[in-house]
């Protein structure tokens, strides 16, 4: 039995099942040392639509006033809607009430930097000392700053850089008629006025009730889309968009009704972007080779990271790249609007794609390298993880190896990713390919290293 | 000490002493503690410390389940009205009262609005030392809405047991010392027309106008000097949440703290059933000499509010005329029992019209009583013997040690006890007629020579 992580403090902030073991006093504590961290000044705190989420932010305002912060609540917002707006007012830094795709119990605290932007690993090593060391600024009466309020702005920011990069008009005259499944989540209140009001389109929406609880599994995967779908095909919408609970993930369903491979989804916006934009492409180590051949088509060149956002965002700031991202979670990374994954570059993306081209999104798509991917997790215990790691890179003699993120062995046309999670005890495994049988024949000998 | 942490709840000077990590630990022991269903009243004092508290205050609450009504800045009377009118389940007033600004302080508040009894108030105690409280599952956390017209029906109250009609001709000046009376005085001008002039009426968060006890002298600072040249017939001192009051008369004289429990009983004795007054060891004898009048009974207990609830619940609330402090505390039994500055402020105004006399009439028309008060710091070890020598020294007179040691003779008592909140002991002495300096003096040069 794998030992469930209730509640996990570490490097990436904290985050845990809300009540026993993610309480109002860590939260607070936890604040209080990010208030500390930052020297004070204007903070910016945004939540999704967890029934935790409430809460939590009363919680989080009193760690950041107790330290001395200026707390600024901008409401239930999109992740990247509120990094987006900390290094547009140039605050301090900013909190995210957001446990992204995880389950409704969980809740976590995300951290950025006065530029909007995930703290780097120096800076979360630094942030989490100061948290055990209990050593806080503890304001007195007179240096206790107040809570204002601003739900207005950051929409209005975020959408404005967006549209930049598009032919907004264009899109517009396209009238397309587009579905949408929120998720009741943040994207509830921002992603129907983006659709309509400012890309002219006609949407046919379910799931945008921020009050209510998430309708359905909160990652927007092929398995857990069926009502989009439905709604798609019922409707006879050209394309349907999907969000996870704090907006930052984007999922598409073609005008068929089928859910498109989230790799293709960012391949699209690699390509889009490159059209626009020059510059090199960064993507992490489990996303497909398509995006290689993408790049490829525009003489551009792909640098690979770890998994994680984190260290997307780092490489893509380190190459000055134009697009990045992470495929198998749907996150798309453009940073001319923020370095964050943003959902509404995405979307506007694909349909301005769409209008340009007078194409379909299963044509769009379709166009698209063809590779077979599959995706999969297994337990393990402790202290086996290298063994199994070198047995792996023993059986597939001649494969190029990657180290940087667990094991990455690479093949003609066909790849292997085994690592172990950051958020789970788990192994995460991947397996990629130009034929499904080879796909199947990699991913099924990997499986079967890992039970014997 | 920059903290404390005791029955009466949590206390301290904010950032030296008390942090959020007791905030949120202190509100969580009172969302587990909470027994009975409903949700439960928060309001705050002014303080600039209020707005970082209630944050955690709310966090903590709606982590155990509870729905949380937001009374915003109110004064403590109302956040009590509040929890009976809604039938919540309890209530957390926020602010230190008469304590300077740095200060701040969480008040519980049980069912009905009442003080929690040591009973309750240990229980609570405990649970916040073991840390282990009762927070719900994610989809049953409590919701956050605001408690609009706390303040209009807080007034609705009043109205049914003053009469404001007969109130309206007379002219009073408050200082509200920047806190919480200014928003009902200003409601009570607004609906009633009632004839009140403020000062120091703007909320203010970090500096007040002056110290807010409801003392004699500070009532001699600003508010009685104003009084003759406005023409007023009488002045109130609040404190910054409105629970305590301290008078001026209409000739612009500043009255002792002391006499506002004896006013009030005077006027409310007569009034009843209930025929008990309920004060501590430290407040004046003038009282036994009112009671007396009346046909009614002094019933002494030891100092702190925590004492006095205790004693109020071992009486049927009709034999209860009054209850309070000699520092401008009162609870009456129409308001539930309940420190309340307003409230004590329209019955003195009500007596003044019955009886068709000014305050000074009444004031002067009890025999003088003087009183004198003192602090002198020493260690906790020495407190015993100390007690014990002033016992042997004071033989003559009948001694009290409930709280201390108290000691009366006809006309003449001295009273001391520990400090609550300070490593200190507190001199009180008083006589009827001139001050009893002799006794005050030597009882203060032995306290001085076991420091």
């Amino acid at each position: 039995m794998p030992r469930e992580h209730l509640l996990k403090i570490g490097v990436s902030g904290i985050r845990g099942v809300v009540g026993e073991f993610l309480t109002p006093a860590l939260a607070c504590a936890f604040a209080q040392a990010f208030g500390t961290y930052v020297r004070a000044g204007r903070v910016v705190v945004g939540r999704d639509t967890r029934s935790s989420g409430e809460m939590l932010q009363h919680a989080v305002n009193c760690g950041l006033l107790a330290a001395g912060c200026d707390v600024v609540d901008v409401g239930i917002l999109p992740t990247p809607t509120i990094q987006i707006y900390v290094g547009a007012t140039r605050a301090s830094g900013g909190l995210a009430l957001t446990a992204s795709h995880n389950p409704p119990e969980y809740n976590a605290l995300k951290m950025f930097n006065a530029q909007g932007l995930f703290f780097n690993n120096y800076e979360r090593s630094e942030l989490l000392d100061l948290y055990h060391q209990s050593s806080f600024r503890q304001a007195t009466n007179p240096e206790i700053r107040s809570v204002s309020q601003d739900f207005a702005r950051p929409p209005e920011i975020h959408l404005r850089r967006v549209l930049e990069h598009v032919d907004a008009g264009r899109i517009r005259r396209s009238r397309f008629h587009v579905a949408l499944d929120a998720v009741n989540g943040a994207g509830a209140v921002m992603t129907p006025g983006f659709l309509t009001e400012a890309l002219g389109c006609r949407l046919d929406a379910i799931s945008i009730d921020p009050t209510q609880p998430f309708p359905r599994e909160a990652e927007p995967r092929p398995d857990t889309l069926g009502d989009l779908a439905g709604l798609v095909r019922r409707t006879g919408a050209q394309v349907g968009f999907a969000h996870d609970p704090d907006g930052d993930r984007l999922a598409v369903v073609d005008e068929n009704g089928c859910v498109l491979d989230n790799d293709d989804v960012l391949a699209l916006a690699v390509d889009a972007a490159l059209r626009r934009l020059p510059g090199d492409v960064v993507v992490n180590l489990t996303t497909s080779a398509v995006i290689d051949d993408i790049a490829a088509q525009h003489g551009r060149k792909v640098h690979r990271t770890p998994v994680g956002e984190a260290n997307v965002v780092e490489m893509m700031q380190a190459v000055h790249a134009v697009i990045g991202g992470e495929g198998s979670n749907g996150g798309i990374i453009f940073p001319a609007v923020h370095l964050c994954r943003d959902s509404y570059t995405g979307m506007a993306f694909l349909l301005d794609r769409m209008s340009e081209t007078g194409k379909t999104v299963s044509q769009l798509a379709g166009a698209l390298p063809r590779y077979y991917r599959k995706l999969g997790k297994a337990g393990y215990e402790h202290g086996k993880l290298g063994a199994l790691m070198q047995a792996l890179e023993e059986s597939f003699p001649g494969a190029e190896t990657d180290r940087s993120d667990g094991l990455k062995l690479m093949f003609p046309g066909a790849w292997i990713h085994v690592r172990s999670s950051n958020t789970e005890p788990i192994l995460r495994l991947a397996a990629e390919a130009r034929s499904e049988s080879q796909m199947e024949e990699l991913y099924g000998k990997v499986l079967r290293l890992l039970e014997g | 000490m920059s903290l404390r942490i005791s029955q009466v709840g949590l206390r301290g000077v904010v950032g030296t002493g008390m942090t959020a990590a007791h905030v949120l630990d202190f509100a969580s022991a009172f969302g587990t503690f909470l027994a009975v269903p409903g949700p439960v009243v928060v309001a705050r004092d002014p303080r600039a410390s209020g707005v970082m508290i209630r944050e955690g205050v709310v966090a903590a609450l709606l982590a155990c389940g509870r729905d949380v009504e937001d009374a915003g800045v109110a004064p403590t009377p109302v956040v009590q009205h509040s929890i009976r009118r809604l039938g919540a389940a309890g209530g957390v007033s926020i602010g230190a009262s008469h304590n300077a600004s740095e200060w701040n302080a969480l008040k519980f508040l049980g069912a009905e609005g009442s003080y929690l009894s040591t009973a309750e108030a240990s229980e609570l105690l405990d649970i916040y030392h073991l840390k282990k409280f009762d927070f719900v599952e994610w989809n049953r956390i409590g919701k956050l809405r605001p408690c609009a017209n706390a303040i209009e029906a807080y007034i609705d109250e009043l109205a049914t047991h003053f009469d404001f009609d007969a109130l309206r001709g007379y002219r009073v000046v408050a200082d509200c010392c920047n806190g919480t009376s200014s928003l009902i005085l200003r409601r009570l001008r607004e609906r009633f027309g009632f004839d009140a002039i403020l000062i120091n009426e703007k909320l203010m968060g970090v500096q007040f106008a002056h110290s807010p006890s409801t003392t004699r002298a500070m009532v001699e600072l600003q508010l009685a000097p104003l009084i003759r040249p406005l023409k007023a017939d009488a002045g109130f001192l609040f404190d910054v949440d409105s629970d305590r009051v301290a008078l001026a008369t209409e000739e612009g004289e500043a009255v002792s703290e002391e006499l506002v429990l004896p006013i009030l009983a005077d006027y409310l004795l007569p009034r009843g059933a209930g025929k008990l007054v309920i004060t501590n060891l430290s407040t004046t004898a003038l009282l036994e000499e009112i009671a007396s009048r009346h046909g009614g009974k002094v019933v002494r207990v030891p100092v702190g509010r925590q004492a006095a609830i205790d004693a109020l619940s071992s009486y049927r609330p009709e034999q209860i005329a009054v209850a309070g402090e000699g520092t401008g505390a009162v609870m009456m039994p129409q308001f539930r029992f309940v420190y309340d500055g307003i409230a004590s402020m329209l019955a003195i105004l009500s007596m003044m019209r019955e009886r068709g006399q000014r305050l000074s009439e009444i004031v002067h028309g009890y025999p003088r009583y003087s009183i004198l008060k003192g602090q002198e710091p020493l260690v906790s070890q020495r407190i015993p013997a100390l007690l014990m020598k002033l016992r042997e020294r004071y033989h003559t007179g009948k001694a009290n040690v409930e709280d201390g040691l108290r000691v009366d003779w006809p006309g003449l008592w001295f009273h001391v006890r520990v400090s609550q909140t300070e490593p200190a002991v507190r001199i009180i002495c008083e006589q009827r007629g001139e001050p009893p300096r002799e006794l005050f003096d030597a009882l203060l040069e032995q306290v001085r020579s076991f420091a």
